[in-house]
């Protein structure tokens, strides 16, 4: 009777600890579908005082990509956009601000930059007043996607190309900005 | 000679600038001939109406033209009864003569759009972005160049820029606000 009474208890242990473990996976298996939501890099959101921030380097060359994942142009320098990221590391500040609705800062542009492996930090603009964000941006500028600006770390504006970047054009750029002594400090 | 060359070159060189600054708010913008998707040989003289005309650069692959064409085509006809009538310009080097046919045709356009060729009128207004306007009163004098309104969706226009311009003109106040921008797709000049 005794072995009866054992061998059910271990039964039921071993039957409650597999339950449990069983239980625990679909608990895992619950979370996953979170984890396939998020789809790409983090963006944040930007209205016109993060804008004015952003614009403002902080110690280092700065160079600031502005584009949309609906602007053919914008897609397709996007690479050279990763090549400079990755060749500059450390030596500029580089962020790329998106003009796509908001609806697409969980969706389309953290999807796009996961498949560009982009690391570089990722702002999608908000404002009532794009007209208002571009003067602030440049007052040469139309509003005409893409636009790649590089700015010296006193703040001044030492490069600005309107449409798709040529990655040489961009490197010896930035290459001059580097060379200055003030470059970087 | 050599102080001719160098006045030649100065002259050049101020042209150049002012070709890239492009035309201004109050001055006269040249009275301009393209052709049209049928190869007729178009003037702005032409094709104004009796209160000007507004001339729109367009694409038949942006997203932000399509995203405005119904608009274009509603201020369009609104404003036509007023006598202002639209131009169409496609100036992007990317699309040819049939697809820019068959973009006119999907969008409904009911006005010219004419054949800037290498973009050489884009060039001499600086124009950089589709959906750009330019308004031009009776008297070809650029009274208004930018956005069309300040939402690319359409659903939250809080400023309708060129429906406003065209209500001061037409009403024979100055334009308030007479430049603005938007964020467009740029122009797919020949020589990018």
């Amino acid at each position: 009777m005794r072995r009866f009474f054992a061998s059910t208890f271990v039964f039921l242990f071993v039957t409650l600890l597999v339950a449990g473990v069983s239980a625990q996976g679909a608990k895992k298996g619950a979370v996953r579908p979170k984890a396939a939501i998020s789809i790409g890099p983090k963006v944040t959101q930007i209205d016109l005082e993060g804008l004015r921030g952003l614009l403002k380097p902080k110690g280092k060359p700065l160079v600031i990509n502005f584009w949309a994942t609906w602007c053919d142009p914008c897609r397709e320098e996007f690479p050279q956009l990763v090549k400079l990221d990755a060749a500059y590391k450390g030596k500029i500040d580089f962020a790329t601000v998106s003009f796509d609705d908001l609806v697409d800062i969980r969706t389309t542009v953290p999807k796009f930059l996961r498949q560009m492996k982009a690391q570089m930090p990722a702002y999608l603009l908000i404002t009532p007043d794009e007209n208002a964000a571009i003067e602030l941006i440049s007052k040469d500028w139309e509003g005409n996607l893409p636009l790649t600006m590089i700015f010296n770390a006193d703040g001044s504006v030492a490069y600005m190309h309107k449409g798709a970047i040529a990655y040489s054009a961009v490197t010896a750029e930035v290459d001059k900005l580097l060379a200055q002594p003030s470059a970087g400090k | 000679m050599k102080r001719l060359f160098l006045l030649a070159l100065i002259v050049g060189l101020f042209a150049l600038a002012a070709s890239g600054q492009g035309l201004k708010i109050g001055a006269t913008m040249e009275n301009f001939s393209l052709p049209d998707t049928n190869g007729a040989v178009q003037t702005l003289d032409s094709l104004k109406g009796e209160k000007g005309a507004l001339i729109v650069f367009l694409s038949a692959q942006c997203p932000v033209v399509k995203g405005y064409h119904d608009r274009i085509n509603e201020i369009a006809a609104a404003y036509k009864s007023k006598g202002i009538n639209f131009i169409g310009i496609n100036s992007n080097a990317t699309e040819d003569l049939a697809w820019v046919k068959s973009n006119i045709a999907e969008y409904g356009y009911q006005f010219p759009v004419l054949i800037d060729k290498n973009n050489v009128f884009a060039d001499k207004l600086n124009a950089q972005s589709t959906p750009e306007v330019f308004y031009v009163d009776a008297s070809r004098k650029l009274v208004y160049h930018g956005a069309i309104d300040n939402d690319r969706g359409g659903d939250n226009v809080t400023q309708p820029y060129l429906k406003t311009a065209f209500e001061e003109s037409l009403s024979g106040k100055a334009v308030s606000q007479p430049n603005t921008h938007a964020i467009g797709c740029t122009i797919k000049r020949a020589n990018q």
